[in-house]
């Protein structure tokens, strides 16, 4: 049994050999939001955040895990304004990129340089790891940019 | 309130973006896990099969083969004889890939593991892999067809409109050859099936990813002998489809035979290598086309030969080719249009149903021709297509009656918002505009009853209200336009209205969503159904309220001056049962014929979508790279139901047209696909496409439901023709076949401007063994190191990873503790990225994995006293990055180019370094002569060799080393610190690497640290590099690390290339040159630098033109050192 920080709670889970983060939090936590498209850490589909860092799931050995592990269960309430600036923007179509790309925008919105704001050409690079087969992108790197636009506005 | 026409969000965005909506994989049923056996040969029969073994194995519960299905059982399709593709391999496979058996399991390593001990003979027969061997004399046929020519499936010849006159009114023509190639819609979401059968009443219920389960069910009970209704489909969300998943392939059967079988319910989830290696991509077209044109710029005939490659089975091949020559009896005027198609069988997967359906294909040829000739006449190409523009409520060549038609509105959209003219007279060399057009029906008349569309409205007696059709929503925003859609009818607030889709139990008969027909069939008959309980509700509230004047708003039924709640009529309806007043009807969509074989025309749709796009591009001659700048797609779409979702739609489109015109194609060896990863499928990234603009052309069509045209595939039709048109506009060549990746560019321009390159390799006895293997390769050297010679070598993995053949995995924080454990054998790994991913490849992978990520004291970087910066192992690639931003520059930039973010958190600078070759053969499990052994080909030698691999030394095996490190830290004079646990040593980088992907390390070394000397860490450094998209391998990079005196000349200097020979590679007598010169210019250096590759390379046939990319990548860092 190895003991994971998950979403603020501690769990007991069983880690076989190298199985990744991902299918531990999918097939023994229940956390299915975490979703897997490549299983080889090429598309960001798995992101989730330990110790804060953005990070694959997919190919991040759960046996390896020590730090603290956000999912996008976790972190909904936290990003509820850029969950709803997706879903205004049309950032996400079919949805299944979309924990991935909300996950991995969290980090980006929580580091000190977005205290200003983040610059649109920052975002579409820092962003380029998680692929969106739908969407075109446009709308998701609108959406990280106005959020972190009006979170700077508010702190100001 | 009114919602159609209004921007909404997703009905269901709360779920979509918390986490909590489900997909098949998601579901946690007790279900089997299944694997599938796909044949490893092109074209052999198969003489023997036996399952036993793999029967037996642990954790199996049921294995299938052709013998689980009725002797004569094939997919219908289009119906015969056209069908001819059965659901596992019946006696003969007919692509890399095929299903020939499947094992369903307790977890799915035991069925990866059973799939090895199924016995299967084969025997081999010459396969015809290419559009030109299939058609060749005397070539070997794949099937019986009804057609004379060898390994024609179809063809179909036709004559639109009076041909002479078309010919005797041109005054000019252009003809070319044009290819559209073969690329994958690469759903984020793998197809999966989640299969219960239901022994009770033998019935199979389906969790499946899908676009239309109408189809899939018709397709399914068929196959496994049951009545269409016995094959249940329950809601699931569907993670994208682009017409992928409109259409059976072999996901949904194969699940619900297992779960028949082993009377459990099995999950059946393709790996991404799956998905890309063996799904049905979109089908390669090579056009030829002659388009003629008058005076003023009309066309006035088109002349076609359009070759189709099918694939191994018909599929969807059929309608493809036709709908894609269509496209010349629909776009324009011109007097008449002679095509001749062919679809043609070749010994790869079948092309399948894709977003456009044929439609790009075609216009690439046609858009571009356009341009030529609009070059030709000396017209504006925007010009040239408003001349062309077809009128509005007329009929064209093929049979369609257009009703409205604002092309022109779209071009002059694209004019405005790309600001055409100023751009096209930019005089900034190397930059250009350019333009296509295109168009598609809402929805096609293309089976039987897709004419119809029913739905479903219910009527709850707290007022919501739901909305129900047989349908289902890949991502396409369908199910909130259809709640719009039943909000204003029934004047309810929108959130009040949910949608219930796909389940095929309780939704009425619906075809689903493909062709664009979404919007405009079940927004009819959503709208119809919502409509007719309006009225039934307006009459309960006329009775009830004693007034005739009754409208429905707000929830209510408002008469004069008083109201009623909608739930307090449903409670009023003698009709309601439970609560709930339900009404179902049926929209039969009238003055559309379907297409019939011996008839070429026919009115398909009922509307006809058309857009513009205009691409901004930036051409770097040095590098061949073609950077998007701008993009403008500008859409007549009707009247948009819901602006937002629109938007998205042709976003999306453009942004996975613009993906297949610039990098995505699937590229074989030997009939298997070589990049059956997203690493080697160049599909766009955020940062490769900066801006893509969406404008609406916003007009009510009176024949669409509520106004509105289709949008969805549309979007994807002009974007290659718009590339192709604005790469000439800026460097002046023409370019006929997508993608249009660096080599091509390159390639015609070296042809444009009379450049050649000479090698020698008669005057270099060092490399004439290499040449005369090469010689022999095609030979039959190839053929025979394939064939018999990778049956001694030492194996491959099956590529999916078994976690728990790792008995130990751990991450000490104690140097000793990891230099113990490599001394005894165990691989030391940093973040893992590239480790844990490249294991599932080796035949017998280490078992225990050590990890130096947790090293405190090989996570630091320092700079000392004496200047010089030394870089701990386990250093993050992010870490290392921060920390030299500031003062090496070209070491930060280096890493910024590095795969993502997410990687760049956790790879280390050692992992890095230590990186497997790069090879898409090597990585992507071909049994080649590094991955098998010696007695193995090298699969680069003969397969496509463009971007990947060596120009310089390549040996017995061509790839190179991947790491940009590598090439920095080269031109950066460093050293690498190792260690044993009892012993240290230093090697210079310089002898560190030692072929591709391979180094000086030996099994028991730990690399420790890597020290920059003073002298490099005070030299100026840049780095660049050439890839395919954002996060890829270089194919090319170059770094330059110079001392420049204060006078501008140059003390000392180092150009170090990568990914132009096995190890990083010092350009010596360049860096000689440069010494002791002022102010040397780029294209100086040039001169120099291909003098010195011209005299070192021996490039492969097809990758010559990185000699070129490399020397241009050299000149660009010169100018930002000395910048
Ligand atoms: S699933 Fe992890 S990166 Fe693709
Ligand atoms: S929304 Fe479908 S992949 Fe991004």
């Amino acid at each position: 049994m190895q003991r994971l920080k998950i979403n603020g709670e501690q769990v007991a889970v069983e880690v076989r050999g190298a199985e990744s983060l991902a299918a531990v939090l999918r097939e023994r936590v229940g956390l299915t939001g975490t979703k897997i498209a490549c299983e080889r850490g090429e598309c960001g589909a798995c992101t989730v955040l330990v110790d804060g860092r953005a990070t694959m799931s997919c190919i991040e050995p759960a046996a390896l895990v020590t730090g603290e592990v956000e999912t996008i269960e976790g972190l909904a309430e936290e990003i509820r304004d850029l969950r709803e600036e997706f879903a205004d923007r049309g950032a996400f179509q079919c949805g299944f990129c979309t924990p991935g790309q909300l996950v991995r925008a969290t980090a980006l919105l929580r580091a000190e340089a977005a205290r200003s704001g983040l610059d649109p050409e920052v975002v579409r690079h820092q962003m380029s790891g998680n692929i969106c087969r739908c969407t075109g992108y446009q709308a998701i790197v609108a959406a990280v940019v106005e959020v972190a636009e009006r979170r700077a506005g508010g702190a100001a | 309130m009114s919602y159609v026409g209004t921007s909404q969000r997703p009905h269901d965005w709360a779920a979509r973006t918390d986490g909590s909506t489900l997909f098949a994989a998601d579901l946690r049923l007790p279900a089997l896990h299944a694997a599938v056996l796909r044949s490893p040969h092109p074209y052999a029969d198969i003489v023997a099969l036996d399952t036993s073994r793999a029967e037996r194995m642990p954790g199996v519960v049921a294995v299938i083969t052709a013998a689980d299905f009725a002797p004569d059982a094939v997919y219908i399709h289009r119906g015969a004889p056209l069908s001819d593709r059965p659901p596992l391999a019946r006696g003969t496979v007919r692509h890399v890939g095929q299903e020939v058996a499947a094992v369903a399991a307790e977890t799915y390593v035991q069925a990866v593991a059973a799939l090895a001990a199924i016995r299967v003979g084969y025997r081999p027969r010459t396969a015809p892999l290419t559009l030109a061997e299939a058609t060749a004399p005397g070539a070997r046929r794949l099937h019986e067809r009804t057609t004379a020519e060898p390994n024609v499936s179809v063809l179909f010849q036709t004559e639109w409109g009076d041909v002479a006159t078309g010919r005797a009114r041109a005054s000019a023509a252009v003809e070319g050859r044009f290819v559209y190639p073969s690329v994958s819609h690469a759903c984020m979401e793998t197809n999966t099936t989640l299969a219960r059968w239901n022994q009770a009443d033998s019935t199979v219920e389906l969790w499946t990813s899908t676009q239309a389960p109408w189809f899939i069910g018709k397709e399914v009970s068929q196959l496994l002998g049951l009545e269409h209704d016995q094959v249940i489909f329950r809601e699931i969300a569907t993670g994208g489809g682009f017409g992928s998943k409109s259409k059976a392939s072999e996901h949904e059967v194969l699940a619900a035979a297992l779960s028949r079988k082993a009377n459990r319910p099995v999950l059946l989830s393709l790996t991404r290598e799956e998905e890309l290696g063996a799904n049905k991509p979109r089908h390669r077209f090579e056009t030829w086309l002659r388009t003629s044109v008058d005076k003023d710029g009309l066309v006035r005939l088109y002349e076609s030969d359009i070759r189709v490659d099918n694939g191994s089975y018909n599929h969807m091949g059929p309608s493809v080719m036709r709908v894609g020559a269509i496209t010349l009896g629909s776009m324009y005027r011109p007097d008449g249009a002679l095509v001749e198609a062919r679809l043609i069988d070749t010994a790869t997967q079948p092309g399948g149903q894709f977003r456009g359906y044929g439609t790009p294909q075609v216009s690439l040829a046609a858009e571009s021709q356009l341009d030529e000739l609009a070059d030709r006449l000396g017209l504006d190409p925007l010009e040239m297509r408003l001349r062309n523009v077809n009128r509005e409520y007329a009929t064209t060549l093929c049979g369609y009656d257009v009703t409205t038609a604002r092309l022109a509105d779209c071009l002059d959209a694209v004019r405005t918002e790309l600001d055409w003219d100023r751009r096209r007279a930019d005089p900034r060399p190397d930059r250009g505009v350019g333009v296509a057009a295109g168009s598609h029906g809402s929805g096609a008349y293309a089976y039987d009853l897709a004419n119809r569309s029913d739905a479903a409205i219910d009527v709850f007696d707290d007022g919501r209200v739901r909305v129900r059709y047989g349908g289902s929503d890949a991502g396409t925003g369908q199910s909130t336009i259809l709640a719009q859609i039943a909000a204003d009818e029934l004047g309810v607030d929108l959130a009040d209205v949910e949608v219930l889709s796909m389940d095929s139990e309780r939704t009425p008969f619906e075809l689903g969503a493909w062709s664009s027909r979404g919007t405009h069939m079940t927004g009819s008959s959503v709208g119809k159904a919502a409509s007719e309980v309006a009225e039934r509700l307006r009459d309960l509230a006329r009775a009830k309220l004693g007034t005739q004047d009754v409208v429905l708003r707000d929830g209510q039924a408002v008469g004069a001056d008083d109201a009623v709640a909608l739930g307090d009529l449903v409670r009023l309806s003698d009709d309601a049962v439970d609560g709930m007043l339900s009404h179902e009807t049926i929209y039969l969509l009238e003055g559309t014929e379907p297409l019939a074989p011996g008839k070429s025309t026919a009115n398909l749709s009922p509307t006809y979508a058309y857009a513009a796009h205009g691409a901004y591009v930036e051409v770097d001659r040095r590098t061949g790279a073609v950077e998007l700048l701008d993009y403008v797609a500008a859409h007549d779409v009707g009247r948009a139901i819901n602006p937002t979702a629109v938007e998205g739609q042709i976003a999306g489109g453009a942004v996975m047209g613009i993906g297949a015109a610039l990098g995505e194609e699937l590229v074989r060896e030997g009939g298997r696909i070589v990049n059956t990863s997203y690493l080697h499928y160049a599909m766009p990234r955020s940062a490769d496409v900066p801006s893509v603009r969406p404008v609406i052309v916003n007009a009510h069509d009176p024949a669409g439901p509520y106004g509105a045209k289709s949008v969805g595939e549309m979007s994807i039709i002009p974007p290659g023709a718009a590339l192709a048109n604005a790469v000439h506009d800026a460097v002046g060549v023409r370019i006929r076949e997508l993608p249009l990746t660096p080599d091509k560019v390159i390639t015609a321009l070296a042809e444009k401007e009379g450049r050649r390159r000479r090698h020698r390799i008669w005057r270099r006895p060092d490399r004439w063994w290499i040449a005369l293997l090469r010689w022999l390769y095609p030979l039959g050297l190839h053929h025979l190191l394939h064939r018999w010679g990778t049956k001694l070598g030492h194996g491959v993995g099956s590529g999916v990873g078994d976690p728990e053949s790792v008995t130990s995995i751990s991450a000490p924080d104690d140097l000793p503790v990891i230099l113990k454990a490599a001394a005894e054998g165990a691989q030391v790994i940093g973040g893992g990225s590239d480790a844990l991913v490249e294991r599932r490849r080796e035949a017998s992978p280490s078992t225990v994995l050590i990890s130096t990520r947790s090293v405190m004291t090989l996570r630091g970087v320092t700079w000392p006293d004496d200047g010089s910066l030394r870089i701990g192992a386990a250093l993050t690639l992010t870490e290392l990055a921060e920390a030299t931003r500031e003062r090496i520059p070209a070491i930060a930039d280096a890493v910024d180019s590095i795969a993502s973010a997410q990687i760049r958190n956790v790879a280390t600078v050692a992992g890095n370094l230590l990186q497997e070759k790069r090879c898409w053969f090597f990585r992507s499990g071909f049994p080649c002569y590094k991955r098998n052994g010696v007695t193995s080909p090298c699969y680069a030698v003969m397969g496509d060799h463009r971007f990947q691999h060596a120009v310089i030394d390549g040996h017995r095996c061509q790839a190179v080393t991947p790491s940009d490190l590598a090439t920095v830290f080269t031109a950066l004079d460093a050293r690498v610190e190792l260690s044993t646990s009892n012993g240290h040593r230093t090697v210079p980088i310089g002898e560190f690497f030692t072929g591709p992907g391979e180094t000086a390390l030996r099994p028991d070394e730990v690399v420790v640290e890597i020290v920059i000397p003073a002298a490099a860490c005070k030299r100026r450094s840049a780095f660049r590099k050439l890839n395919l998209y954002t996060g890829d391998f270089a194919t090319a990079s170059a770094v330059i690390s110079a001392e420049i005196d204060a006078s501008g000349t140059w003390r000392d200097a180092r150009i170090a290339l990568g990914a132009i020979a096995p190890v990083p590679w010092r350009a010596v007598e360049a860096e000689e040159w440069l010494r002791g010169r002022t102010a040397p210019t780029a294209a100086q250096l040039r001169k120099v630098l291909d003098r010195e590759l011209d005299r070192e390379a021996h490039p492969l046939p097809g990758n010559g033109w990185k000699l070129d990319a490399v020397a241009g990548l050299a000149e660009h860092v010169l100018e930002s050192v000395t910048s």
